[in-house]
């Protein structure tokens, strides 16, 4: 069996693999929490990548029913179809309206894939189970050909919550879970150096020091994430005045790629100012 | 030993299943599991479900599994331990000075600051000294799970970790920003009361209307038009009282505003009020309880017996203040009803109601107003899990 090791930008501790390779042996599906930012969506590309499978995502809806997920029959096409009949496909036959959703791509796909379910904490707890059902079997029915669709192969299946609140406890029961903790400043020298091959030392040390500082100021609502870090230190080096890095103990510029909202904008640039001032 | 692991971690009230234990059996048999690693990473990954938990994973691991001597303290608490020791000193400087095996009087010489310094040299010094065995966890048929408030009980000042890495690795506690001790964030506030916006009307025009859909068609001679209609979803209104006055409400204003401001954007139809302690005579629209009063009869008059109320306030008062007369504070509700019939009121105008309270649960049976206010109103603590008992005691019909 082929195993996950990592792949080119993304960084993986060992723990991670370890989890990944486990569930695909228990062939469960992995359930990932964590911090916005922390990695979750890239880890089903990271291992599609690495295990040279493709990829099908599911973004969860709030309002999507699981039969939507799995397939659609397109009566509005059929109707119209009948209706003027000048399309090639043949109106008698259902299944000729019959399209799989993102879970039917990926039972029906010839070679193994990935599965990745993201953010189903947006939907209903029905949706939730329902959908492992369907996922624990392998399996389900197209109602209007009383059809069963059967998986080829089991998918890789990771699922990817945000939610603090856990999801439901049946559905807990048929996962493996593992919750990504924020990285610490030693594993985001690592991404850092996944992303830019090139970046200097002290750049980075820099930056990732003042990006932590950033993070600790209280009150704010939505802290900066990896993402943000990325984007920021893109900034920076477009910016002739920082590329070099010495300057961000002195002065932290573009702020608002790290910070989103108005209200964290405004505290993180207080921060700063008090910083100026009381040093 | 890994029944006992099992049992363990049942027994300090993580849920494993038995089904996810079996699965894990699957992965030793299966032959996934080759060193200590992969069974601290296998075992977490497999049966517990949620980070909440991980702590209390990491803590029963260690204790099961060997010497369980922990690693090093952090800074943090290091700090928090030399606050203890000054409270303790306030209160009983004589016993903690004997105990540290020094004069008391030449610890009193000391600032404050001083002393905490002291203190804290003194603690990092015993980590030197001191040798490895010594059990961190519950000593004397405690559980391992410290039950750690400012006092880190249970805690002790332990050797260098000479276990293996996983070992070391669950000694670390990384989750324990995580446990479920941790207090309650803007993003867990927001994350329970998501709940409820299920149940704003917003459903998508998703269904077809046949008789529409009908009528259309004859109208445009033939020419097939389909007409969409919502789904109907409950309509709901909340009314939010909160108690924002008083010192006694005072450090907990913040979250109940967190609170307020999520709400706010979950319901269409929402409206808040503001009380001091309890409820008498009048409700207030601005938070200054000042400018815009609200009669508490009209407030019940104009509302549909279908909002759901919830009412948020620490319910501790002086027993006066609920049960008589002239309890409020304000010399112009002296309608002569006590607060404790206002209330009664309230909770038989509105079957729907709940109360959320930010008063640790453990403490309510001390004081004596909120037992008489719990036995009104059904009461929750206004932490994740009383707001998701509160929300779904607000859902049922």
């Amino acid at each position: 069996m082929s195993t996950f090791t990592g792949s080119g930008t993304y960084v993986l501790d060992e723990e991670l693999s370890k989890i990944v390779n486990i569930s695909m042996a228990l062939e469960m599906p992995l359930l990932l929490k964590g911090e916005p930012g922390t990695g979750k969506t890239m880890l089903a590309h990271a291992v599609a990548q690495s295990l040279d499978m493709d990829l099908v995502v599911l973004n969860v809806k709030s309002n999507m029913k699981l039969i939507e997920a799995l397939y659609q029959y397109d009566t509005l096409t059929r109707l119209n179809d009948s209706r003027f009949g000048d399309s090639t496909r043949d109106v008698s036959d259902i299944k000729e309206y019959i399209r799989m959703g993102k879970i039917g791509q990926a039972f029906m796909a010839e070679k193994r894939c990935v599965l990745l379910i993201d953010e189903i904490d947006k939907a209903e707890t029905e949706f939730q189970d329902d959908m492992l059902d369907v996922l624990d079997q392998m399996e389900f029915d197209i109602l209007e050909t009383d059809e069963v669709v059967r998986a080829r192969q089991r998918p890789v299946i990771i699922i990817t919550s945000n939610a603090k609140k856990d999801l439901s406890d049946p559905f807990l029961g048929r996962c493996n879970f593992h919750h990504i903790a924020f990285p610490e400043q030693k594993m985001m020298r690592k991404i850092l150096q996944a992303h830019f091959g090139d970046i200097s030392d002290k750049l980075a040390e820099n930056a990732i020091e003042a990006f932590y500082g950033l993070r600790n100021i209280e009150g704010v609502e939505k802290k900066p994430a990896t993402r943000e870090l990325i984007n920021w230190i893109r900034a920076l080096q477009a910016d002739p005045d920082f590329t070099s890095g010495k300057m961000l103990s002195q002065e932290i510029p573009y702020l608002g790629v790290l910070f989103k909202k108005s209200g964290d904008y405004q505290r993180a640039s207080g921060a700063m100012m008090k910083k100026r001032f009381f040093r | 030993m890994f029944l006992q692991f099992f049992y363990t971690l049942r027994e300090v009230g993580i849920p494993v299943s038995p089904t996810s234990f079996l699965v894990f059996h699957r992965a030793l048999a299966e032959g996934l599991v080759r060193s200590v690693e992969d069974f601290y990473v296998t075992a977490r990954t497999v049966l517990i479900k949620s980070e909440k938990y991980f702590d209390l994973y990491d803590q029963v691991f260690a204790y099961i599994f060997e010497g369980t001597a922990i690693a090093e303290r952090s800074e943090e608490e290091l700090d928090m331990l030399a606050m203890s020791m000054l409270d303790e000193w306030l209160k009983n400087p004589k016993e903690l000075a004997k105990s540290l095996d020094m004069d008391e009087e030449q610890l009193q010489k000391l600032s404050p600051e001083e002393l905490l310094e002291y203190f804290k040299k003194r603690l990092a010094d015993q980590e030197g000294r001191h040798d490895g065995g010594s059990k961190w966890i519950g000593t004397g048929g405690t559980s391992p799970v410290g039950h750690s408030g400012y006092h880190p009980g249970g805690m002790r000042v332990g050797g260098v970790s000479g276990g293996k890495t996983a070992m070391k690795v669950a000694g670390e506690r990384r989750y324990r920003d995580y446990s479920i001790e941790a207090p309650l964030s803007r993003a867990a506030l927001g994350e329970a009361l998501k709940r409820l916006r299920n149940l704003v009307p917003q459903g998508a025009k998703d269904q077809i209307d046949v008789d529409g859909s009908v009528y259309q068609t004859m109208k445009n001679g033939g020419e097939i038009e389909i007409v969409f209609e919502r789904s109907v979803v409950d309509r709901l209104k909340v009314a939010l009282l909160i108690d924002n006055g008083g010192w006694s409400m005072e450090p907990h204003v913040e979250i109940v505003q967190t609170l307020f401001s999520y709400a706010v954007s979950q319901f269409k139809d929402l409206s808040t009020y503001f009380f001091h302690n309890t409820i008498y005579d009048l409700l207030w629209q601005d938070p200054a309880r000042f400018r815009r009063p609200v009669e508490l009869d009209d407030f019940v008059q104009k509302s549909d017996p279908e909002t759901r109320l919830i009412i948020v306030g620490d319910a501790s008062m002086a027993p006066y203040e609920l049960m008589a007369t002239d309890g409020s504070i304000h010399a112009f509700e002296r309608s002569g009803r006590p607060s404790v019939d206002r209330l009664h009121f309230l909770a038989k105008s509105f079957p729907h109601a709940v109360w959320l309270n930010p008063v640790s649960q453990r403490t309510w049976d001390y004081t004596r107003t909120i037992g008489v206010i719990r036995s009104i109103f059904p009461m929750f603590e206004l932490s994740l899990d009383g707001l998701e008992q509160a929300v779904s005691h607000l859902v049922r019909k």
